[in-house]
C-alpha cells in the first residue's frame, strides 16, 4: 500500500468510525424524543447508515478491511430527556463532519468534494435539531471566536 | 494591473527576493518575470472577497428590515468570524493595505424598503451561492485551507436553512 492510499484509509476508517457511534447515538437519543422527533431521528439515521454502507465500500475497494462498530458507546454526557438527546444529536454531528473533514484534507479532489458534502450534510442535519448555526461545524473555533451562536442546552 | 500586484505583495519575503537576484542574469529566462502567487493565494483571496460581499449584503439588509436584527445578526457575527479566520491566514508584509473589498455584483440586493420576506430570500440565495463558490475551491487548495473552506461552505449552507426555516415557518 501507498503512503497516499495509507493516509485514505486512515481517513476513510476515521469517518466509519464517527459514522458507527453516531448510528449507536442516534438509537439512544431517539429512545428519548416524542413521536415527532423520533421521526426526524429515523431519517437522520438512515442517512448515517447510508454513509457507512459508502464508507465500508470505499474501503474495501482499497483492500483495507473496514472497522467494526462496537456493541456501545460512551457518550460524552448523560442522556435523560429530550433536550439531552437533541444536545447529543448535535454533539454528534459536529464530530462526524470534523471525521469528514479529514477526507476534506486528502488530495484527491474527489474525496475531497464527497468529504465536504458529508460534512454539510452533518452541518443542516445539526442546524435542523439545535436551530441555530455554528461558524466552523467540524473545526475547534478559532482564536477568540465562539463556536455557535448561542450556548448548548444542558442535559 | 493593481490586483496583480497586490497578489504579488503576498508572497513571502524569500519567495520575492529570486527575481531580484535573476534580473541581472539574463541566461534564467524562466526566472526574469516576478514569479505568480500561488493558487492557494488566490483561493484565499477569493473567499476573503466572497465573504465581505456577504457582510455588505448582510449590513444593508439589516439597514433596511430593522425588524430582522435577530434573526439576520448571530448569521452576520458568524460571517465576520469567517472573515478574521480566512484573513488570518494570508501573510502580508507590514504596512500593506487590506485586501481590497470584492465588487459586490448585486443583482436584487435587499436593501431600504425590502419585504422581510424577500430579504431573506435574497440573503438565502447569497448563502447558497457563496457555499458553492467556496466548495468550488477546494481542490486548488492546500489541506488545511480546504478544510477550513468546507467547514464555513458548511456554515453557509446551514445558514441558508436557517433562512428559509425564518421566511416559511412551520
Amino acid at each position: 500500500m501507498t503512503s497516499a492510499t495509507g493516509r485514505t484509509a486512515a481517513a476513510l476508517q476515521f469517518a466509519l468510525a464517527a459514522e458507527n457511534a453516531a448510528i449507536y447515538g442516534y438509537g439512544v437519543a431517539g429512545a428519548q424524543l416524542g413521536a415527532a422527533g423520533r421521526g426526524l431521528a429515523l431519517r437522520d439515521w438512515t442517512q448515517h447508515e447510508v454513509a457507512r454502507d459508502q464508507l465500508e465500500a470505499m474501503l474495501t475497494s482499497l483492500g483495507v478491511k473496514p472497522v467494526a462498530a462496537q456493541p456501545a458507546y460512551q457518550l460524552p454526557f448523560p442522556v435523560h430527556g429530550s433536550q439531552a438527546a437533541i444536545s447529543l444529536v448535535g454533539d454528534l454531528e459536529n464530530r462526524v463532519a470534523a471525521a469528514y473533514l479529514g477526507i476534506v484534507a486528502l488530495d484527491d479532489p474527489r474525496l475531497r468534494a464527497w468529504g465536504a458534502t458529508q460534512a454539510r450534510a452533518c452541518a443542516l442535519r445539526a442546524t435542523t435539531w439545535l436551530g441555530r448555526t455554528a461558524a466552523f461545524p467540524g473545526l475547534s473555533p478559532g482564536p477568540g471566536t465562539a463556536a455557535a451562536t448561542s450556548p448548548s442546552a444542558s442535559p | 494591473m493593481r490586483a496583480d500586484l497586490r497578489r504579488r505583495s503576498v508572497l513571502a519575503a524569500a519567495a520575492v527576493t529570486v527575481p531580484l537576484v535573476a534580473a541581472g542574469c539574463k541566461g534564467v529566462g524562466g526566472l526574469g518575470t516576478l514569479p505568480k502567487a500561488g493558487p492557494d493565494v488566490a483561493v484565499l483571496r477569493g473567499a476573503i472577497g466572497t465573504e465581505q460581499a456577504l457582510i455588505d449584503r448582510y449590513r444593508s439588509a439589516m439597514a433596511g428590515s430593522p425588524g430582522l436584527a435577530g434573526t439576520l445578526g448571530p448569521l452576520l457575527a458568524q460571517h465576520r468570524e469567517h472573515l478574521a479566520r480566512l484573513t488570518s491566514m494570508l501573510i502580508e508584509p507590514p504596512g500593506r493595505s487590506p485586501t481590497p473589498r470584492a465588487v459586490s455584483s448585486s443583482p436584487g440586493t435587499a436593501g431600504t424598503g425590502s419585504a422581510p420576506a424577500a430579504t431573506l430570500a435574497v440573503l438565502e440565495a447569497a448563502e447558497t451561492a457563496a457555499a458553492r463558490s467556496l466548495t468550488a475551491r477546494l481542490a486548488l487548495a492546500p489541506p488545511a485551507l480546504a478544510q477550513l473552506l468546507a467547514s464555513i461552505a458548511a456554515s453557509e449552507a446551514s445558514h441558508a436553512l436557517l433562512l428559509r426555516t425564518h421566511r416559511a415557518p412551520g
